[in-house]
């Protein structure tokens, strides 16, 4: 029987509060040419005639490890990264229709060699092909729909909303066609033009459509799509601002074929231990994903954002109960097998952590306050299914050119919870930001 | 002491012909007194806003203690219509956008290019709410009376007690000031949906192109008086972008470079 060797989680270190789909997809621009081209190509940009910026990052992140999880493994299976630091130097351009954003970054986390990859976050043209139409090609960031906490609309750009601290955004490749008036916008988008078949969504090539019209006092919205992974997916969305302190949203896709990481073992039964990776993507006809909110914003600076959403790929309270089961029966193997066997299961159970929403059910509760140079938020996501919640705090302060953030994430609530048995315990971040340009 | 119904009900008795006459004088009063108003809201928009479109370069000061505390650059794009696109230019917000149609805003940003709808009360930098720099007239807004005549800063004014005729605009009522002679805005008393007055506003005129222009506004704070903000108009040209501009799900586009 061949079980994982102990560098195998350290290539899949264990998932970060806040690292998803996003963070995976950051990897695609690394390599050594990428590294020093972008940088070095976007500051020759800063001769030409258009906008060049320029901006630095510095993120230091500390999370605590929860030892006391069913799911933690020791280092050095599993990286500890307790502590870790993120660099990025970020250069955009903008000339007429040409739009660049490259970052250069440096990644160093304890336990780890530092290093440092460059990143084409998008590199795209805006072109226009008559009156009130216009294309695009190249990379972009391209988001659709409404929602705070989850969109479920954003079919091409599938970012995780949950990010405590998020590093910019990376665009997708596409071609795309846009035709607006005062009112109206249809787009219609080939995403990863020439891809093959993937393993994530947003290198999943496909076609896709976005209809957008302003009705009177109401934003109406439509998507469609058709892909390799999801067949067709179509869903429409609302929001509407109601006076000067309140708006409304909400939208809802379905999806033809649904697609949810799961472990075989805890789902299939038989040997409780595997030698390869258990956790296997599983399709399901017909997955549903809804997302409805409010959002009071008042003068003095005050506002509540409360926002419920269900996510029809994320995994049942029953099958939670599984996998604790499945870890429970591992860790009772430990005498008889080698550790390694059951810490190398764990660490690949443990990566139903990363999902951007553990449970179908969530609920969050967003309380913020802006003063001039201030903004600060403490929200709530709960999961009502089984208790679960996650407390978090920030702060950021803006000036003319430096931005300071700082905050805090805490996973908990009941204690047979998702949240509460991540072997996550706490984060808390840094950031600052200085606008060279 | 006479009730108006009362005069009306005699005036307008059988056979009082000869009062008809006076009846109708009697009842265009008030739409003189209305008109009276917006004209010279016209007036004084003119001031402000030289043309229908228009692109203005707009920056905004935040002074604490008369120290300059901070600066933020816009470039405005107006139409008719109550439409404003404002698109910020300093390296901390470069790329942000605010649409305002009527009464409604959406904000994208750069880092996310979704649209996000967003109230009139969110405020840009300091005391400069997004109404005060993407609206630059009164008369679309606005309705009332001239409620009599004040002297500020030497100067004689008309004093206009304003209230909003539409919903959602930034503040629910104005009293201003206009020169009496040349119906220039000098001043005017900011006051929210509580009733509460938020701001005053100082108008500053300069003349450009040999006309006399609003080149500035400047927004006290009544809670907070060592603070001001000032919103520097920089330059205002005619310039009518096309309509299609201004729709919420075009933001994500740059097709205002050449504009």
């Amino acid at each position: 029987m061949a079980f994982p060797s102990p560098g195998f989680p350290l290539s899949n270190p264990l998932p970060q509060v806040g690292e998803g789909t996003c963070a995976q997809g950051m990897g695609k621009g690394d390599n050594a040419g990428l590294r020093y081209l972008i940088p070095l190509l976007l500051c020759s940009f800063a001769a030409c005639a258009g906008e060049f910026n320029a901006a630095l990052t510095l993120a230091p992140e500390w999370r605590g490890m929860e030892t006391a999880s069913p799911y933690y493994v020791a280092p050095p299976l599993v990286a500890a990264g307790r502590r870790a630091m993120r660099s990025d130097l970020e250069l955009r351009y903008r000339d007429g229709g040409l739009n660049a954003q490259g970052t250069l970054r440096g990644n160093a986390r304890e336990g780890e060699s530092a290093q440092t990859k460059g990143i084409l976050n998008q590199l795209y043209f805006d072109g226009e092909s008559g009156a009130g139409s216009g294309y695009t090609a190249g990379k972009k960031v391209l988001s659709w729909g409404v929602g705070q906490g989850f969109r479920p609309l954003d079919l091409i750009q599938r970012e995780d909303r949950r990010q405590l601290n998020p590093p910019p955004l990376e665009g997708v490749p596409l071609l795309a066609w846009q035709r607006y008036d005062a009112a109206d916008s249809l787009t219609v988008a080939w995403s990863n033009p020439g891809y093959g078949a993937a393993a994530l969504d947003r290198d999943d090539p496909g076609i896709a459509a976005y209809w957008y019209r302003l009705a009177e006092r109401d934003d109406l919205h439509a998507v469609a799509r058709i892909s390799r992974r999801h067949k067709l997916e179509a869903g429409a969305g609302w929001a509407r601002a109601l006076g000067e302190e309140w708006t409304f949203h909400a939208a809802a896709l379905y999806q033809r074929r649904g697609l949810t990481p799961l472990n075989t073992l805890a789902e299939n039964g038989g040997t409780p231990l595997a030698a390869a990776d258990p956790m296997q993507e599983s399709a399901r006809d017909g997955a549903v994903k809804a997302v409805a909110g409010m959002q009071w914003t008042g003068r003095a600076g005050f506002g509540v954002l409360l926002e419920g959403w269900y996510d029809g790929e994320a995994w049942t309270r029953e099958q939670w109960r599984r996998l604790d089961a499945l870890a429970a029966t591992q860790h009772g193997l430990a005498a008889a097998v080698p550790q390694s066997w059951v810490d190398g299961n764990l660490a690949w159970s443990s990566r139903a952590f990363e999902y951007p929403n553990l449970l179908r059910e969530n609920l969050l509760l967003r309380l913020s306050y802006e003063e001039e140079n201030w903004k600060t938020h403490l929200e709530w996501l709960s999961t009502p299914r089984d208790g679960g919640l996650v407390t978090s705090a920030a702060a950021t302060w803006q000036g003319d050119r430096q931005r300071v953030s700082f905050g805090l994430r805490h996973p908990g609530g009941a204690a047979g919870s998702a949240y509460a048995r991540s072997p996550q315990a706490r984060m808390a971040f840094v950031e600052w930001r200085y606008a060279l340009r | 002491m006479f009730k108006i119904a009362t005069i009306i009900r005699h005036l307008s008795r059988p056979g009082g012909r000869c009062y008809g006459l006076l009846l109708a004088f009697l009842m265009s009063f008030p739409a003189h007194a209305a008109d009276d108003v917006a004209a010279l809201l016209k007036k004084a928009d003119a001031y402000r806003l030289p043309a229908q479109a228009v692109r203005v370069e707009t920056v905004v000061e935040l002074y604490r203690n008369d120290t300059l505390d901070k600066e933020r650059r816009y470039t405005v794009y107006i139409k008719p219509g109550r439409r404003s696109l404002v698109l910020m230019k300093s390296p901390a917000e470069i790329g942000q956008k605010v649409l305002m149609l009527a009464d409604q805003f959406w904000l994208l940003m750069p880092d996310t290019q979704r649209p996000l709808r967003i109230t009139a009360s969110q405020k840009l930098l300091g005391e400069a709410a997004a109404g005060d720099v993407a609206t630059m007239t009164w008369s679309e807004d606005y309705d009332g009376k001239v409620s009599g005549e004040s002297e500020i800063d030497g100067e004689a004014c008309l004093h206009l007690d304003l209230a909003a005729v539409r919903p959602g605009v930034t503040y629910t009522r104005v009293e201003l000031y206009l020169d009496k002679r040349s119906k220039r805005p000098v001043k005017a008393d900011l006051y929210v949906s509580s009733g509460k007055r938020a701001k005053e506003a100082r108008y500053e005129t300069r003349t450009v192109d040999g006309q006399p222009r609003v080149m500035a506004m400047t927004l006290h704070d009544d809670i907070q008086p060592n603070r001001r903000t000032v919103v520097r108009y920089l330059n205002i040209q005619a310039k009518e972008a096309p309509d299609e501009f201004f729709n919420p799900a075009a933001l994500v586009r740059n097709s205002l470079a050449g504009w």
